[in-house]
């Protein structure tokens, strides 16, 4: 028994099919499939002011979906990779119910978001082709395109720290050959075709590719969809009540608050009149740094007299702007946290005619550059203050500069969500609620902890001032942020009744936060600081706890601006 | 330069990932990583269309595959599932060893020397205890010809088993039946090529865009312009393409496809030459149609008048009309006469034996009808009778065993054995690569049926299957692409699979089991000639000798693979790459004629109810998915294709009557059971029905158990159901 079994287990690992069979398929060069597919090929290449382009022919769709399984392995792609999708559009009437599957791939704009977003310029349109093309070797994985497409295109692949995408198959189509697709489909629906880039722009107005898929305006897709329903047949996507919460983005989450924060506590910090020719507290900067760390400090805080100190004054600016520079810098580094390639960051330079990520990479730069001097300055107290000041006002310049450029970014993807109205409300005016709780708790630390009377008394002056800026930015944000709500009476499940939805459904907890710690930090705290004067420790306590929901509101914001925005989209399959 | 590249660098180890180069093979450009050194081609293992899948080898191994572009079946094309048939063999799930279950509950590796003994010594002890047909098996039609053969041989002949039955009850039975009756032998009686041929093409019961996906590309490679008409309750996507879509209510179209055989009779509309030369009972059934008048059928069936006399008028006027039927008919409570009202209209039309005709059962698994022919369970192997003392000596002659060893009476079919677990006479059970713990019928009663057993052997390629995790002892098999034998595709083409994959750790083909559970039994000497699958195909050839489907002029598996597939009978010669049966119009009753045969349309087994007011349709969901989902789970590119929970279809207007929007989920009550399923509102789905696919283990919760009489087949696609909303204040409710 024993070595029969042996015997089988050997047989069944000896592989025979090669030896039996194959020499009976050793067909020849030419691609056999190609009598099936030539007629889906155009007889001649694009010229010029033409590219190459799908067409999607409805009514041969049936949704078997090879489409998709013939691009993963036709292209060698990854486990659960493939560059084509099948979606679902239902309606219709009672009568004639409507039940269309929509296969979709890259619709190599005229005009494609993805490239013109691009920082490393890693898209490249051919001129002869139009074919849009990803260079994955170029790519640093900052996934901004992932946003930017209309269309969900390119799918970031984790594993290589890289965005890919449908390339036509160009390689293909060079030598004549169909594109993965194109050759698989059963029913012959999708087929190659050279179109006039003028006539697709002119075609573009008000037009979606299909209901319920995103405005053409903005990329202009090269796409056709022929036969199938009317687009004015009532039809939606099978997925658009399936909300899902998008991705977080966590490192950008953290990029952006605390960059704001950053530039809010600079310009908290020269709007006070925060120089380092305050009346400070001469110490040495190394023995006040272990101070801070163990929370105390000798009695009258000044005693030392160090002759490699006199250079170095430790001013409630300098520990100010440190703070500020430190949590700035931190930013920074998160956001290399958020690429998949962060050795080619340098590459991000190339695209700053087009990219505003390339732009808020670069302007983030001279911020911190700037930052570092201010910050120095401050340390080193060797500059005349004009200089000290001119260089804490070029650091906030360019740190409301590099906000802007946040900003835009999101902005360049038209989502409804990301308009420029919301997003410059929650993004500028994230710097004076964090700016300012973070100043001022910085201030009450320092004085309390140094002992420093001036700075507690700063603190204390600044103090109305502080709770009336900050009540106004949270209550400006706020209102902002709520009109979103409205949306929910709306009929249809338009963009911004799905982002309403979300937030008050699946992210409903994150909302809560958003809005109790945001008030909780941004009004009452602040009142009740004024109001009721305390001790020095009650104050660090009241004022770290101020700081903390002002933070935890805005990261709840932000992680509410990432995760609830619903853009249109090509429609999906049925979701469970 | 260098330094240009690094800030821009057009290419480098990533592109090159994604390099395509000329594969050579005529495969056209390929990935360069998986660039084959040869090629071979097999048929797919899943759906009964018998696609020709060119797989390509590095190593001897397959590394990728293409759908084989010079195959007659499907011309260069796959659906997702073929196209994906290699990934899901990497499985982790994948049983590596035997298991055994020890005291303590726990499914454990064991040595297949350990495996074989328990095997052998429980059942022998059930036997000795209870009898020897306390044990059964339970067979499948994934299993190619060889394998299923043996099973069947290894089982009835070898350790005296009485009862065995195969899946195939649960999609082809009614057909079978149908077909045995009617033209005297089970014989789906067309070739593709009449999805190309007809200029009428009349589909029952069948979403073959979704099922059969590459049959629908014959149909869409149709020159002639066809009517495609579909009947079924759901607008599905092929009824979507259909030029004619008659939206019947559940389970009357027997009554339909009486209502126009009457029509037609009335009309005149009859080849009365055919009838009087090739068919018997034809007056019979004209008499009896006489009792579905346009007003009973439009009446029952919900089909307005003009919407059958077009349908009517389409039959007559078309020159080569086609019917087509497949789960919607056979899984009903009256497939089997459901089956014949349709081969009736074929035979009293003419539109038999011709180019583009027939009447036509498309077959669900890849060797669905291999498992009729030589599976050994309710025929004797080759289609012969247990009860026919020649056709006993004729097999045992065939197999050269004694015509003793040959049970002299018919097996239970699948639903007796189940229920003779319930009854406690069957105490063992072998199911061998089918997975009852998700599909039969009423699971909740089946499950706790199989918990009767004393003992249960799941021999599976997955360890994971419902079945597998109840089992006390699982047999690891290789699958498909990992071992050689023959499936039997719809259109009756025998093709072969080939080993091009090493199975994993220990798992061995369901052929190399077989032979050691023989050796192990002590029946070795029974089986000595079984030696390979080509060995015994050449058994198989024996047996078929003399019947419809002889195979005689079969040399062996190069001269199938060499004609891409032959379709039986092939009692000698080259074999044409089409062929169609009766175009003599000769059918294999003795007398040569082809039967009518009727009965009066049963009630609904369990029709709406104040309590239970929707009728639940289950069917098939998407294209990218199989059957209980053992094997498509396991591919990522196929789990992006569909939902991956449970859904229900739910009319708009039923909808808004129980305040349930769209993606709510929602609760599905049946008589035997609950689940909880999303909505999807649509108007796919006709208002008092509701709609969930066949492949989410909960859809059987719900399902009732009962059957077709002459069949056995269950009746999956109608029972009564409650929704409910979820109360959110009190979620268990």
């Amino acid at each position: 028994m024993t070595t029969l079994i042996q015997q089988l287990l050997e047989e069944q690992q000896d592989l025979t099919a090669v030896d039996r069979f194959s020499q009976l398929h050793a067909a020849g060069d030419l691609p056999a499939q190609q009598k099936y597919y030539s007629r889906l090929l155009p007889a001649s290449p694009p010229a010029a002011g033409q590219q190459y382009a799908f067409n999607v022919d409805l009514d041969k769709c049936s949704g078997c979906k090879a489409c998709v399984t013939a691009c993963h392995n036709l292209n060698g792609l990854d486990e659960n990779e493939a560059w084509r999708d099948v979606g679902l559009l239902i309606g219709g009437t009672p009568e004639l119910p409507i039940m269309q599957h929509v296969t979709t791939a890259c619709h190599h704009c005229v005009d494609p978001a993805c490239a013109c977003a691009c920082p490393v310029d890693a898209y490249e349109k051919n001129p002869v082709t139009g074919i849009v093309k990803h260079l994955d070797d170029q790519c640093f994985g900052c996934q901004y395109c992932t946003l930017a497409c209309p269309y969900d295109v390119p799918k970031y692949n984790a594993d290589k720290g890289i965005v890919r995408k449908c390339d036509m198959c160009s390689d293909r189509l060079a030598d004549g050959e169909a594109p993965a697709c194109v050759q698989a489909c059963p029913h012959e629906a999708i087929a190659i075709q050279v179109v006039d880039v003028a006539r697709s722009v002119a075609e573009v107005p008000g037009r979606p590719l299909v209901p319920s898929s995103p405005s053409s305006d903005f990329t202009v897709p090269t796409t056709t969809y022929s036969g199938g329903p009317p687009l004015s047949a009532d039809l939606t996507a099978a997925d658009l009540s399936h909300l899902s919460p998008q991705h977080a983005h966590w490192p950008l989450i953290i990029m952006l608050i605390l960059t704001q924060l950053s530039v809010g506590m600079f310009a908290v910090g020269l709007l006070v009149g925060l120089t380092p020719s305050d009346d400070a507290p001469q110490m040495p900067a190394m023995a006040t740094a272990a101070a801070l760390v163990q929370g105390s400090l000798p009695a009258g805080g000044s005693g030392f007299t160090n002759p490699l100190s006199t250079a170095v004054s430790l001013s409630p600016a300098a520990v100010h702007s440190a703070v500020a520079l430190l949590l700035g810098l931190l930013a920074l580094g998160s956001s290399t946290c958020h690429l998949g390639r962060p050795q080619y960051a340098f590459r991000a330079i190339i695209g700053l005619k087009h990219s505003w990520l390339s732009r808020e990479i670069v302007v983030f730069g001279a911020f911190s550059g700037a930052a570092v001097t201010y910050t120095g300055l401050t340390w080193l107290d060797i500059a005349p203050p004009w200089l000290v000041t001119a260089s804490g006002v070029a650091t906030v310049i360019t740190g409301l500069a590099g906000v802007a450029c946040s900003v835009m970014i999101y902005v360049f993807t038209r989502r409804q969500f990301w308009n420029l109205s919301s997003t410059s409300a929650r993004f500028l005016l994230t710097c004076p609620v964090l700016g300012v709780a973070g100043s001022w708790l910085t201030l009450t630390t320092f004085a309390a902890i140094a002992q420093h009377e001036d700075t507690r008394a700063l603190a204390t002056t600044c103090g109305p001032w502080f709770a009336t800026t900050l009540i106004i930015a949270t209550l400006l944000k706020a209102f902002s942020e709520f009109r979103i709500f409205r949306h929910l009476q709306e009929p249809e499940p338009t963009q911004l009744k799905r982002s309403a939805l979300l937030m008050t459904t699946l992210l409903r907890p994150v909302t809560m936060l958003r809005f109790t710690s945001g008030l909780a930090g941004g009004i009452l705290l602040p009142i009740m600081a004024v109001l009721a004067p305390a001790t020095a420790p009650v104050q660090v306590m009241l004022f770290s706890l101020l700081f903390v929901s002002c933070f935890a509101g805005e990261s709840a914001e932000r992680f509410l601006f990432f995760t609830a925005v619903s853009p249109d989209r090509m429609p999906g399959g049925l979701q469970s | 330069m260098i330094l240009s590249s690094l800030l821009h660098q057009k290419e480098g180890r990533l592109t090159h990932e994604l390099l395509l180069e000329p594969g050579g093979f005529g495969l056209g450009r390929v990935p360069l990583r998986v660039r084959p050194e040869a090629t071979t081609a097999m048929v797919c293992g899943y759906c009964s269309t018998g696609c020709s899948l060119n797989v390509h080898l590095k190593n001897g191994e397959a590394v990728n595959l293409t759908p084989k572009t010079e195959s007659p079946v499907n011309l260069g094309m796959a659906c997702p599932k073929g196209w994906e048939a290699l990934s899901v063999l990497d499985a982790a799930d994948r049983a590596t060893t035997p298991l055994l279950r020890h005291a303590d509950g726990q499914l454990r590796p064991t040595s297949w020397e350990t495996a074989l003994d328990e095997f052998t010594m429980r059942f022998k002890a059930i036997q000795k205890q209870h009898g020897k047909h306390s044990v059964a098996f339970l067979g499948t039609g994934q299993l190619p010809n060889e394998e299923l053969a043996f099973l069947g041989a290894l089982s009835k002949f070898g350790m005296g088993l009485r009862h065995g039955d195969g899946n195939t009850r649960q999609c082809m039975a009614t057909a079978v039946v149908a077909y045995k009756q009617a033209f005297g032998f089970d014989a789906p009686p067309y070739t593709y090529q009449d999805f190309e041929e007809s200029d009428v093409i009349v589909l029952v019961g069948s979403n073959i865009c979704i099922a059969h996906p590459i049959m629908w590309e014959r149909v869409m490679r149709n020159p002639h312009a066809p009517e495609i008409v579909v009947v079924d309750p759901r607008t599905t996507e092929t009824a979507m393409q259909a030029t004619q879509h008659l939206a019947i209510a559940p389970k009357s179209d027997q009554t339909l496809l009486y209502g126009i055989a009457n029509l037609l009779i009335q009309n005149g509309w009859i080849d009365h030459d055919y009838i009087t030369r090739h068919t018997r009972d034809f007056h019979d059934f004209s008499d009896f149609v006489r009792q579905f008048p346009v007003e009973r059928v439009v009446a029952e069936s919900g089909i307005p008048a003009e919407d059958l006399h077009r349908l009517v008028d389409t039959i007559h006027q078309g020159k080569r009309v086609s019917f087509w039927w497949t789960m919607g008919v056979n899984q009903s409570h009256q497939g089997v006469r459901t089956a014949q009202a349709i081969i009736n209209l074929a035979l009293m039309t003419g539109n038999m034996g011709r180019p583009g005709t027939g009447a036509n059962s498309i077959t669900g698994q890849c060797n669905a009808m291999g498992s009729r022919l030589y599976g050994n369970t309710t025929s004797l192997l080759g289609g012969h009778d247990f009860t026919n003392a020649d056709h006993r000596q004729k097999i045992a002659d065939a197999l050269n065993i004694s015509a003793a060893q040959i049970p002299d009476q018919n097996s239970w079919a699948y639903h007796e054995i189940i229920e003779g677990i319930q009854r406690d006479q069957i105490k063992g059970l072998w199911v061998v690569c089918t997975n009852p713990a998700h599909s039969w019928i009423n699971q909740g009663q089946c499950r706790e049926i199989l918990e009767r057993l004393d003992f249960l052997v799941v021999q599976d390629m997955y360890h994971s299957t419902d079945t597998a995790r109840m089992a006390d002892l699982v047999l690891p098999a290789a699958g498909w692409g990992e071992k050689e034998g023959t499936f039997i595709s719809s259109e009756r083409r025998i093709n072969v699979i080939k080993k091009v994959r090493r199975a994993p750790g220990e798992a061995l083909s369901d052929f190399n089991i077989f032979r050691l559970i023989a050796q192990r039994w002590g029946c070795g000497r029974m089986f000595r000639e079984w030696t390979s699958p080509e060995a015994v195909f050449q058994i198989l050839k024996r047996c078929s000798a003399g019947q419809p489907c002889d195979i005689a002029g079969i040399d062996d598996y190069r001269m199938i693979d060499e004609a891409d597939g032959i379709q039986w009978p092939l009692v000698s010669g080259p074999a044409a790459p089409e062929r169609r049966l009766f175009e003599d119009g000769r059918y294999f009753h003795a007398d040569g004629r082809a039967r009518f045969l009727f009965e009066v349309p049963r009630p609904l087994t369990e029709p709406a109810t104040h309590d239970y007011p929707f009728l639940l349709l289950t069917g098939r969901g998407t294209a990218a998915q199989w059957h209980t989902q053992t094997r498509t789970q396991n591919s990522a590119v196929l789990r992006k294709l569909y939902p991956q929970q449970v859904f229900v279809e739910v009319n708009p207007d039923d909808a808004a009557n129980l305040g349930i929007s769209d993606h709510e989920t929602v609760r599905i009550l049946s008589r035997r059971g609950a689940i909880r399923a999303r909505a999807v509102v649509t108007n796919a789905i006709r208002r008092g029905q509701v709609f969930i696919p066949m492949h989410y283990v909960e859809t059987n919760l719900l399902t009732d158990a009962v059957f077709d009489p002459y069949s056995g087949q269950p009746s999956y696609k109608s029972c009564a159901v409650r929704i409910a909303r979820i109360n959110k204040c009190c979620p268990g409710c």
